[in-house]
This record gives C-alpha cells, structure tokens and sequence, in this order.
C-alpha cells in the first residue's frame, strides 16, 4: 500500500519538553511535531520516555520544561479534562474498560459526553439535534446517536458484541473497544499506547485499519508501539527515544536504516 | 400469632419503604461522589418538618409536600456547594467527619428553629385502614408504597435508559477517565446531593403523618438508611430497596415477637452477618477488576 504524503498542517508541537523525576530523566529536550492526517510512530525500548511523553502531552504530568501546544493553543499546565475537550484522546497500556457498561453503551457515553457539558469542538459530519426532554428532537437525537455508535463499533470489528457488558470482553476486544470509544469523540490527536500488544492476527489487522481509518478523516494519530514491523507499516513518520532523548526523525524507511537507530533499537527487536 | 406476625411484618414493609428512599439517596451519593453522607438523615428531618409547619400554618398537604421536599433539596444543594466541593480534595475520611458534623449541626439548626416538641402531619388521605389477608395497612402506608414505586422507578429508568444515567455510571466506573470524555463529573456530584436530599425530605414527609415529626428523627432514620444501604449494597439501587424492606420487616418482627428494645439490635445484627458472609452487600457488587 502507498502512503500518501502527510499535510503540511501541523496539529500538535512538543517544544523542548523534559521530564524529570528526581534525579532520573525520562524525557530529555524533546521536540517534534505530528501533522493532520499523519501518523507519527514513537519507538525506542522499554523506558525510553515513550509513556511519559504521552502522559505530558495528554496532561496527566506536567513537564519539568518545554511545552506541548495544539495548533498554536498551549496544553501544558492544563487539566486532563481541559486537554481532553481541546480534542486529546488517549488509549492505555492496558485497555481502560467503564465496568457495568455494554459496549454499545461504552460507545455512546463518549458519543453523547458533549450534551452533558463536555466541550469537545463540534464535528461537521455529526450534527445532534439538541436534546429536550420527550420531544420529537430528542428521539431523533438518540436515533441518530445510536446508530453513530453501532457504525462505530462495526468499523471496529466488535458490532457483534454490542449488548455484551464490558466484563465479559477478552482482552483483544477490549483494546478495540478501548480504540472505538476514542474515536467516538472524534479527537484532534489521538495517542495510542501499545495498541496491539495482547492482540491475535484478526485484531490487529481491525486496530490497523481502524488507524488508517483516523488518518484518513484528518487525526493526527501518535503511534507507541513494540511491533516494530507493524509500526514501521502503517507510520508516515518515526520518531526514536532512546533514554528519554530523541535519537531519530524520518521516514520508516530512513529510520530502519539509520545505524544509530538499528543500533539502540530495531537491531534488538528484530532478532 | 400468625396473624400478630403477619401484622409486624406489614408494619415493617411500611417503615422499610421509608427506609428504602433514606438509603437510596445513601447509594446515589456514594455511587457518584464515592463518599457515605452520614447527614442523609437529616435531610427526611427537614421535610418532616418543614411539612408539617407548612400545614400547621394553613397550607394543604400535596403543596406542603412539594415544598417541603424543595427545601430538603436546597439544603441538599448547599450542603454540597458550601461544604463538600470546598472540600473535594480532602481525603474520604476527612469527608465523612465533614458529613457527621453536618449532621450535627443540621439537628441543632432544627433544634433552634422548631424547638421539641413534635409536629403532626396530618394523613395524604383519609378513610379507613386497607385490610390485606387479615393484616391492616393505614391509608399512609399506600402513599409511602407509592413514593417507593415512583422515586424508584425513576431512578432506574434515569440510569438505564437515559445518556446522562449511562454517563453517570461511566463516571462511577472510572471517574479519571470519564472526565477525559467530557463528563462533568462535579456537576453530577451537585446533582447527587440534590436528589438524594429530595429523596430523603419525601421519605421525612412520608413518615411524618405516622410517627410525627421532630427535630432529632434524621438521626434515627439515618441510621436506619444506613444500614439498609450496606445491608442491600451500598453500590445498588435496587440493594437499597431490598435492604429497606429487610431491615423494616425484621425490625418489627423482632419488635413484635420479643421486645421493641430488641428493633434495632436485630437489624444491627443482621448487617453484621451480611458484612461477614457477603461483605458487597445482598445485591452488591463485588470489587471489580483494575
């Protein structure tokens, strides 16, 4: 498959970051930039800043320096909350499940967030009629929202499952309705931790086609992930921690090649 | 004596209704915020007698109701706002003091404003007592039967088959999380108070045409919600609703067949053998995985 080239628009700047923990240094004067409609991999082994990096741009941790802005807004020194509704969406490690919900409902919650006061900026391919209690708008609302969700949970591969609880999930299919809830609310940058770990075959060929399916609406989608083949498949971009710096920038194709990098890094995994 | 038993136990069915609505407003502030109010027995006192001094002074009893259970959710609002939120980075323990001084200070609050002695209320309807299989209910006991239907059924269609419900439990699931999604997380807060503190003026309301109302009734229905709420589970609606009849009707049971001294060591009891052979409580959920 040909990958297009991504826009030049830039969404997401991480300026000069550093994170330091006491004396340790987990991300070291960081800086790149992902751009709509791109994926960016972010490789490097264990312990390389890759989940800090992530937990600084989506808010979780303040950085020691540097900063993260989003199309020109300033992020750092934001609530999680407050980077979330400027359109920050992440997925964990191991997948996040809301206990007690469906897997249609887990949908519709982050579908319907906004009419509960969030303030995720509104999306042109999805208008809700506003909601009033029992009138003609809000049924259509709901219909309208209900079949949103099941087209979602169809694009993820999990439509089948729509009435099953989110205890009842195995773990694969956890991580692709932790994937479909975050596409849900049609985020600006989307940060995947690890998205394919845990994962058989099928799986992730869903995870990868559901990736693809956000670059192509516009998302700037940041790629943490351990199968570097997989990575280096479905990235535009790539770039390399090592040791909380940042050792590499290119293209996958450059980025295999690079010695330095094959050196700290791909020269391991692909042994 | 098995009519005398069929009697206690019709008796315990309407103060466990009454229980039920004091532990739901328990459930519904704990599944949202994660925090037992222990002043939610005051919030009944409130619309006891705040319903009562409006009839008193002349008001019928449908609007006096309303009312009242208006001012136990403005109580309810405040408490929230004034004390709670200025609060919410304090640690739960420190939270559940806050809620027990409350308490306190709700109970002296009525103290000062209505004194001691007892407010009546008169009954929703008159006519004489409902006969059922040799028992006898007071007409009060349909319309405190009739608010459990309703405060429940509500409750359940709210949270089962509403968006804001399902956000509600998305948020009790995982509150970090949910807010990343743009749930208001302390806006369902406030609104937790407010209802449970409505919920618990109408159960005040509710009762006070059979036992009277008096300025230190929370504290006794709240102890009695309590235990019903940990008794069904404090994570569980429909727990609150078991829990309340439970506890109602052995109560009485024990009341009727020993002594009434024995009424709340027996319900005490119970609780103590649920928390040991199924601690999440008879309908409650077990602790889920991380």
């Amino acid at each position: 498959m040909t990958v297009a080239a991504p826009p030049a628009t830039t969404t997401l700047d991480v300026a000069n970051v550093t994170m330091r923990f006491g004396g340790v240094v987990a991300v070291d004067d960081v800086t790149f930039s992902a751009r709509t409609g791109e994926v960016l991999g972010v490789m490097g082994p264990n312990g390389a800043g890759k989940t800090t990096l992530f937990n600084v741009i989506s808010g979780v941790q303040r950085p020691t320096a540097g900063e993260v802005s989003l199309r020109g807004v300033r992020l750092t020194g934001r609530s999680v909350e407050d980077v979330a509704s400027c359109g920050v969406t992440r997925t964990f490690q191991t997948p996040v499940m809301f206990w007690g919900l469906t897997v249609r409902e887990s949908v519709e919650v982050a579908l319907s967030a906004r009419e509960f006061g969030g303030t995720y900026p509104p999306a042109p391919q999805r208008e809700l009629a506003p909601c009033g209690l029992g009138t003609r708008g809000r049924r259509a609302a709901q219909a309208a929202l209900r079949e949103r969700a099941a087209a979602i949970l169809d694009a993820a591969g999990i439509g089948a499952m729509a009435d099953r609880s989110t205890e009842s999930l195995a773990f694969g299919e956890e991580r692709l309705l932790e994937l479909a809830r975050a596409l849900a609310v049609e985020p600006t940058v989307l940060l995947l931790d690890e998205p394919l770990s845990g994962l058989n075959p099928d799986e992730v060929e869903a995870v990868i086609a559901s990736i693809r399916s956000a670059r192509a609406a516009g998302v700037a989608v940041l790629l943490v992930e351990h199968a570097v083949g997989e990575l280096l498949a479905v990235a535009d971009r790539v770039v390399v921690l090592d040791h909380g710096r940042m050792i590499a920038e290119g293209s996958p194709t450059q980025v295999a090649a690079d010695p330095v990098v094959v050196d700290a890094y791909i020269g391991d995994e692909l042994e | 004596m098995i009519a005398s038993l069929w009697q206690y136990v019709l008796s315990g069915v309407v103060d466990g209704a009454i229980f039920a609505l004091v532990a739901a407003g328990f459930v519904l502030i704990y599944q949202v915020t994660g925090l037992i109010n222990f002043a939610q027995g005051e919030f009944a006192m409130i619309g006891a007698m705040t319903a009562a001094s409006l009839a008193t002074a002349g008001m019928p009893i449908l609007p006096a109701a309303g009312l009242a259970m208006l001012a136990a959710a403005v109580v309810g609002a405040l408490f929230y706002l004034l004390a709670i939120r200025p609060a919410r980075a304090a640690t739960g323990v420190t939270l559940i003091f806050i809620t027990l001084g409350l308490d306190v200070a709700l109970r002296g609050l009525a103290l000062f404003v209505w004194g001691t002695n007892p407010l009546s209320l008169g009954a929703f309807s008159s006519g004489n007592a409902i006969q059922l299989f040799g028992g006898a209910l007071p007409p009060q006991a349909m319309w405190v039967l009739g608010s459990d239907v309703i405060v429940f059924a509500a409750l359940y269609l709210f949270f089962r088959h509403t968006y804001a419900g399902t956000a509600v439990r998305a948020a009790v699931a995982n509150p970090p999380i949910a807010s990343t999604f743009g749930i208001p997380l302390r806006t369902f807060a406030f609104w937790s108070f407010v209802v449970a503190a409505a919920i618990g003026g109408l159960g005040g309301v509710m009762i006070a045409p059979i036992t009277s109302a008096t300025y230190d009734m929370g504290l006794t229905l709240g102890l009695a919600g309590f235990v019903a709420a940990v008794l069904g589970g404090l994570d569980s609606l429909p727990g609150a609703l078991v829990g309340g009849f439970v506890l109602g009707i052995v109560e009485h049971v024990a009341g009727g067949l020993w002594s009434t001294g024995w009424e709340q060591g027996v319900g005490f009891l119970i609780l103590v053998l649920v928390l040991v052979l199924r601690p999440q409580g008879l309908l409650g959920r077990a602790a889920r995985r991380a």
